[in-house]
């Protein structure tokens, strides 16, 4: 089926999330909280875009709405950019100093907030990715606890918790950076947890802690992991495929 | 021994009049006349019910056949009773309500415009019947209605009827009942699930609480019906921990239901299986938005999702869900008995059938009450209510729960239904109403409601919590006098991206309390902004109390009632405050009788 977002004609497939489809047709539609390999969040709200159905106009958020039928999309209403810039604004005054808000609040023209103060060192904005990543593993290490402006993510009693592996993923899908992830001298610091990093057969570089290994085996099966780095394990491949065609 | 020689003591043991004693009083009761072997050729039995609405008096008794209710019951009234009502049928003249309206004591309920003016639907049993007895239930005719579908209609015919009946959503949005089960009826996909809504949340509400707590068969009734009309074999009832009292009940009644055979497997004889089970909630506010509480059922944080595929597609565990509120399934037993187009007889155009509403606030009678849809505000608040308490002025009226709108005096005579509210900036929401008088500061509530939404937000999307929490900011800050000229611009812009840009309805009515202050009480936010002051004299930093010296009598009230001895003066002559001392609580304007107590700005 065919829609129509800011007037221009898009091809679009039944249950397709609209924010989807603008991307491939080289629409820009700012989003914090969304990640191509997981599902929608829906909370940094960055995403709204005002949409046209049977005649009635609505406020949505672009990564979780679907299409289902003919459907004028608007990205960048007046109303669109009215809020959206102050939900930057808010995001603003929450994390003033996190570089990825400030770019966002000069693309939009905004000057730093003087109204309301927030914590220079907070770069969290809670938009709850890491929380999914962790989900999707099956490690389900973090959470969200308490709620309203009590929200913050951390493990069980910000305890170091059994359950994580350090594997990192919550700090690669972390769009503002918060999330401090140290690798030094062969220790990995995440969660107020301590992990041994383990070095690649290959190249000898450390690329993932035991915990991460260990999970991987068992997950998948001794002979399906390999001990080396993502470098390495692409150089491996290149090569097998390299020699598959000589023959 | 016939009918009419039966007597029945109903003793209201609903959440207010426990509180003051009731339990005691019933006891005492039972005592008595087990002790008394009076010669009388009554039987007596006394009843501990549910909630018999009128709060404000309890504890509140009521005697049948005689239709006598009494009010302010205490332990020590109760041998008064039974020597004089019970044995001798003479009436306690003292414990009698006092009907303001006519101001004369009054012996029966119906004579009073508190009760003259309701129509119960869903409370119909509340108050009438011991809860823990599915005997009373049934003898007021409990699972007739669900006996009358299992043998006459088809799944489809029950939806059908609650269509025709008009009954909306008792919970906040008001969706049709009907279309939202044939849209789940339609689903292809199983099981399907039924739940029912019991996370009751609204600061001062206490609709749901006393219908399961009162009423518990009517909600399981409801329950049932609805699940043979959508094709659901299993239901939930997600009912918040802090209601111990409707969860005890409402787990006696479903295991009487199914030792009756009302639950369970081939239900009256049928091939309908359906059985219910309670889920605790672990008292979240947000855990009442339909799918925070489906995600908490689930077992996982409460936190609400888009809803742009509705539960009645994926709801519980991903499969087709409905979710009513209590208030909603207590209803359904009702049109069924009486018919969709009695039902629809009743209300407006597009709001049909009764509301509960728990009335509180500053109104004499404070209680549960119940009215036909489209009564007015003003007949609510001055007749039911029977009008401001102390005498004094009425100023607003909250609807709706915390994120309901304030209705200022003007508007008070629009009807009372869902579109109507909705139209001034308010709500339905599942109830709340509460009144306020001239002593309450617009700027002062619209804080208190953003401070409770701050605490009970998810905090799940950026324009809800930190759009709550900084319109919190600008509020606290106007409230303590640092107020800045374009506050008011920056509270009304963010509280529309709250309103449009939120995830959940929690979010989206969040502003309601500021943005309808703001419309119709703006000259009490520029008083605070602008000149420092605070009109009602209840923001402290605002507010300086003092004397007027042409109005003090000189009797010294005002000094006996100040906690911080801030007040001195001689006898006949005019007393002074010592601003210094003065803790603004506004103990010596209540204490004096001649309104000699006055406030004024800091400026």
């Amino acid at each position: 089926m065919e829609i129509i977002i800011d007037g221009k004609k898009c091809e679009a497939q039944y249950g397709e999330y609209v924010l989807n489809v603008a991307r491939r047709n080289g629409i820009q539609i700012p989003a914090l909280c969304h990640y191509d390999a997981l599902p929608g969040q829906a909370t940094c709200r960055l995403c709204i875009v005002e949409v046209e159905e049977g005649g009635r106009k609505k406020v949505v958020t672009s990564c979780v709405f679907p299409v289902t039928g003919e459907m004028q999309v608007f990205t960048n209403s007046e109303k669109i950019q009215r809020m959206r810039k102050n939900i930057i604004r808010l995001l603003s005054a929450r994390a003033p100093n996190n570089e990825f808000i400030k770019k966002l609040r000069q693309e939009y023209g905004l000057l730093p907030e003087t109204r309301f103060s927030g914590d220079d060192k907070e770069n969290c904005i809670l938009c709850g990715l890491c929380v999914r990543a962790c989900d999707e593993t099956g490690i389900s290490a973090i959470s969200t606890v308490n709620r309203g402006i009590e929200k913050k993510v951390s493990t069980p009693f910000d305890e170091a918790s059994e359950a994580c592996i350090g594997c990192g993923a919550c700090a690669f899908v972390c769009p503002t950076g918060a999330i401090k992830m140290l690798d030094e001298n062969g220790i990995r610091h995440l969660w107020n947890k301590d992990f041994e990093l383990v070095r690649c057969e290959k190249c000898g570089e450390y690329f993932a802690t035991r915990e991460h290994i260990e999970y991987m085996k068992k997950k998948y099966g001794e002979d399906k992991c390999c001990s080396f780095c993502e470098k390495c394990r692409k150089r491996i491949a290149g090569e097998k495929m390299a020699a598959s065609y000589r023959k | 021994m016939s009918e009419r020689d039966n007597r029945t003591v109903l003793v209201c043991c609903g959440p207010g009049c426990l509180s003051n004693h009731s339990l005691d009083v019933y006891e005492e009761l039972k005592a008595r006349i087990s002790k008394t072997d009076i010669k009388v050729d009554v039987k007596t039995t006394i009843k501990a019910t549910g909630c018999q609405g009128l709060c404000e008096k309890g504890p509140m008794l009521r005697i049948e056949p005689d239709d006598i209710f009494y009010t302010c019951v205490k332990v020590s009234d109760v041998p008064e009773i039974v020597e004089k009502t019970l044995l001798n049928r003479q009436v306690v003249e003292r414990l009698l309500y006092h009907e303001p309206s006519r101001n004369k004591k009054v012996l029966s309920p119906k004579e009073t415009r508190f009760y003259g003016k309701q129509m119960k639907l869903a409370l119909r049993n509340v108050g009438e019947i011991d809860p823990f007895s599915i005997e009373d239930y049934i003898f007021r005719g409990g699972y007739k209605a669900l006996e009358k579908v299992l043998s006459e209609f088809s799944p489809d015919e029950v939806i059908s009827e609650i269509e025709k009946s008009g009954l909306r959503g008792r919970g906040g949005a008001g969706f049709p009942t009907g279309r939202k089960w044939r849209q789940c009826a339609r689903m292809k996909d199983s099981p399907r699930y039924v739940i029912c809504n019991g996370d009751e949340g609204d600061p001062g509400a206490f609709m749901d609480r006393c219908i399961m707590e009162g009423d518990p068969h009517s909600v399981i009734e409801g329950m049932a019906i609805g699940a043979y009309a959508v094709g659901s074999h299993e239901g939930f009832m997600y009912i918040r921990d802090e209601y111990f009292l409707a969860i005890r009940n409402m787990l006696h009644a479903i295991e009487q239901a199914r030792e009756r055979g009302f639950l369970g497997k081939n239900i009256l004889g049928s091939d309908f299986d359906f059985d219910v089970q309670i889920v605790r909630g672990g008292g979240a506010f947000v855990c009442g938005e339909s799918t925070a509480l489906m995600a908490s059922i689930e077992g996982k944080v409460g936190e609400p999702r888009a809803k742009y595929i509705r539960s009645v597609e994926k709801g519980l565990w991903g499969k087709p869900t409905v979710l009513n509120n209590v208030e909603t399934w207590a209803n359904i037993p009702v049109i069924i008995n009486r018919g969709a187009e009695w039902f629809g007889s009743i209300g407006t155009e597009k709001s049909k059938g009764t509301k509960v509403f728990s009335l509180v606030g500053k109104v004499k009678n404070t209680g549960l009450i119940e009215v036909p849809m489209g009564m007015t505000l003003r007949d609510i608040i001055f007749d039911i209510g029977g009008g401001i308490a102390e005498g004094r002025k009425f100023k607003a009226v909250q609807t709706g729960g915390p994120s309901g709108g304030c209705i200022p005096e003007s508007l008070i005579d629009i009807p009372v239904d869902f579109d109507s509210l909705d139209r001034v900036g308010s709500m339905m929401g599942s109830g709340g109403m509460i009144v306020m008088d001239d002593r309450t500061c617009m700027v002062d509530v619209a804080r208190y409601y953003l401070k409770f939404l701050s605490e009970e937000s998810c905090g799940k999307c950026v324009p809800c919590r930190e759009g709550i929490r900084r319109m919190l900011e600008i509020l606290n800050d106007i409230c303590e006098g640092r107020g800045r000229p374009d506050d008011l611009e920056t509270l009304a812009e963010l509280g529309e991206t709250v309103k449009e840009a939120s995830l959940c309805g929690l979010g989206k009515s969040a502003p309601n309390p500021v943005l309808t202050t703001l419309r119709y009480f703006k000259g009490e936010y520029l008083a605070h902004v602008n000149d420092k002051t605070c009109p009602a004299g209840v923001c402290k930093n605002l507010t300086v109390y003092y004397i007027d010296e042409a109005l003090c009598k000189g009797c010294g009230l005002c000094r006996k009632s100040c906690p911080s001895g801030a007040i001195e003066g001689q006898p006949r002559q005019p007393f002074a405050i010592d601003e210094s001392k003065c803790i603004k609580c506004g103990s010596c304007m209540d204490a004096c009788r001649f309104g000699a107590v006055k406030t004024r700005g800091r400026a």
